[in-house]
């Protein structure tokens, strides 16, 4: 990923396109166009997924701010090994929002059992004290695989490796799964948009992604 | 009577095992097949994922076919984001790396190393209210600014110690040290200011602001006027 400056604001491709004035924009270029207006005139952080140009930008008021390069990006189903299979891509250009994402769930939770009341000001909690000793949080180290929920019934599913997809991995796959659902302990994914990236990335994104989170998704290039 | 040894006889010695061929394959079959039947059913009670290309389709959009309207409607949404764009000084806040960059016309004035929310929920044991020590995404505004500020204590900052939280605007309240030689308040209790907890930049440890060093935050201070935009990611 990439901290890009301030000179290089693309609002997108389609941007691009769109005033190029002799070349007439595509459709689904403005559309997507008129999507990105809408989310720009918000107060809020956004990320714009391109398939097409296998990008995708944290981005606010129509700037980029971060770029991740996908190194890959399918569509996963997790279904039984024999009869399984892909559902057609979600159309685009759109905007998902994020309904439910790790990093809202799994907090550090502090809890103090009782609440005692201050004696006097050398017991209050003023960090004033010539030498401060300070006590950090231990900070848990983010995933390289996630998953998080959207509102159209897909899950985004950022990894740094695409599941194999050979006969062989599949088989041991399922037969692991079986055995974890014969032990009470299957799970059960929807179908997933599966981007892959640096596993730096998929720390950095994981960060990010709050449930609430808008991502547009266009297709600027074929 | 003879002297001679008599002839050793074969069932005189112990017998030695037979090697059984038949056996060992029949069982290593046996095996197999048993290994192969049982990966077989769980296989087939499992699932595994089935992975396909991310082929683009197009929605509704495609229906336009009036080239001049597409172009007035192109033109019209890259206004209005030309509208919208950070222009002049404005702040960047990175809260993964915990970076502050100021930045004028894109050109990036100071970088700084920072502190921001540690991302922690807090519970009030009394009723179970929380508190989300995040630093919040999005835009903000720089909506006032002072020296020497003196910090006035939210509850949180007692419940989080384990003490309960003195009457508001008790002398305990009142903490003139916490937040260095500057503030920047961008609203909603978030502030920018400095630290006592200078070996912690870079790190996120805060209940939701932003902190810097002393240089940095007068660098911010004096270059950073009301009205700036801030970009929290």
């Amino acid at each position: 990923m990439r901290r890009l400056a301030h000179a290089c604001i693309c609002t997108s491709l389609v941007a691009a396109a769109a005033s190029a004035g002799d070349e007439l924009p595509s459709a689904s270029a403005v559309v997507a166009l008129e999507l990105e207006a809408g989310l720009a005139r918000q107060s809020v952080v956004y990320l714009h997924l391109d398939p097409g140009r296998r990008t995708l930008e944290i981005k606010a008021r129509g700037v980029v701010l971060e770029s991740v390069n996908l190194t890959g990006i399918e569509l996963v189903n997790y279904q039984p090994l024999v009869g399984g299979h892909v559902p057609a891509a979600p159309p685009v250009p759109a905007v998902w929002k994020v309904t439910s994402a790790p990093s809202d769930r799994e907090r550090e939770l502090i809890t103090p059992e009782t609440l005692r009341p201050m004696q006097d000001e050398e017991e209050a909690p003023a960090a004033a004290a010539s030498n401060p000793s300070p006590t950090p949080t231990v900070i848990a180290e983010a995933p390289t695989s996630f998953r998080a929920s959207l509102d159209m019934s897909w899950d985004l599913w950022l990894t740094n490796s695409l599941p194999p997809q050979g006969l062989w991995s599949r088989f041991a796959a399922a037969v692991k799964d079986g055995w974890q659902r014969m032990h009470g302990h299957g799970e059960s994914h929807s179908a997933a948009i599966t981007l892959a990236m640096a596993p730096e990335d998929v720390k950095r994104l994981y960060h990010v992604i709050r449930a609430g989170m808008t991502i547009l998704v266009t297709a600027d290039t074929p | 009577m003879s002297t001679e040894p008599r002839p050793i006889q074969a069932s005189d010695e112990p017998r030695p095992r037979k090697p059984r061929p038949r056996l060992v394959v029949t069982l290593a079959a046996a095996l197999i097949v048993l290994a192969a039947g049982t990966s077989a059913v769980l296989a087939r009670l499992g699932r595994c994922d089935h992975a396909g290309p991310f082929t683009l389709v197009m929605g509704q959009a495609g229906e336009e076919r009036d080239a001049a309207r597409l172009r007035k409607r192109a033109a019209q949404a890259q206004k209005e984001i030309e509208r919208v764009r950070p222009r002049g000084v404005y702040l960047v806040v990175d809260t993964y790396r915990n970076r502050l960059f100021l930045e004028e016309n894109g050109k990036v004035l100071r970088s700084a190393v920072c502190s921001t929310g540690k991302g922690a929920v807090l519970r009030d044991p009394r009723n179970g209210h929380e508190w989300i020590f995040d630093t919040p995404m999005g835009e903000r505004v720089v909506q006032s600014k002072t020296k020497n500020p003196v910090w006035a204590k939210p509850d949180w900052a007692f419940i989080e110690e384990g003490y309960l939280p003195p009457p508001p605007g008790s002398d305990e309240r009142f903490d003139n040290a916490s937040l260095g030689d500057y503030a920047l308040y961008i609203g909603n209790g978030y502030i920018i200011h400095g630290t006592l907890f200078k070996s912690l930049l870079g790190r996120p440890v805060t209940h939701g602001c932003i902190r810097l060093g002393d240089e940095d935050l007068e660098f911010v201070y004096r270059h950073a006027p009301i009205g700036t935009r801030v970009y929290l990611y």
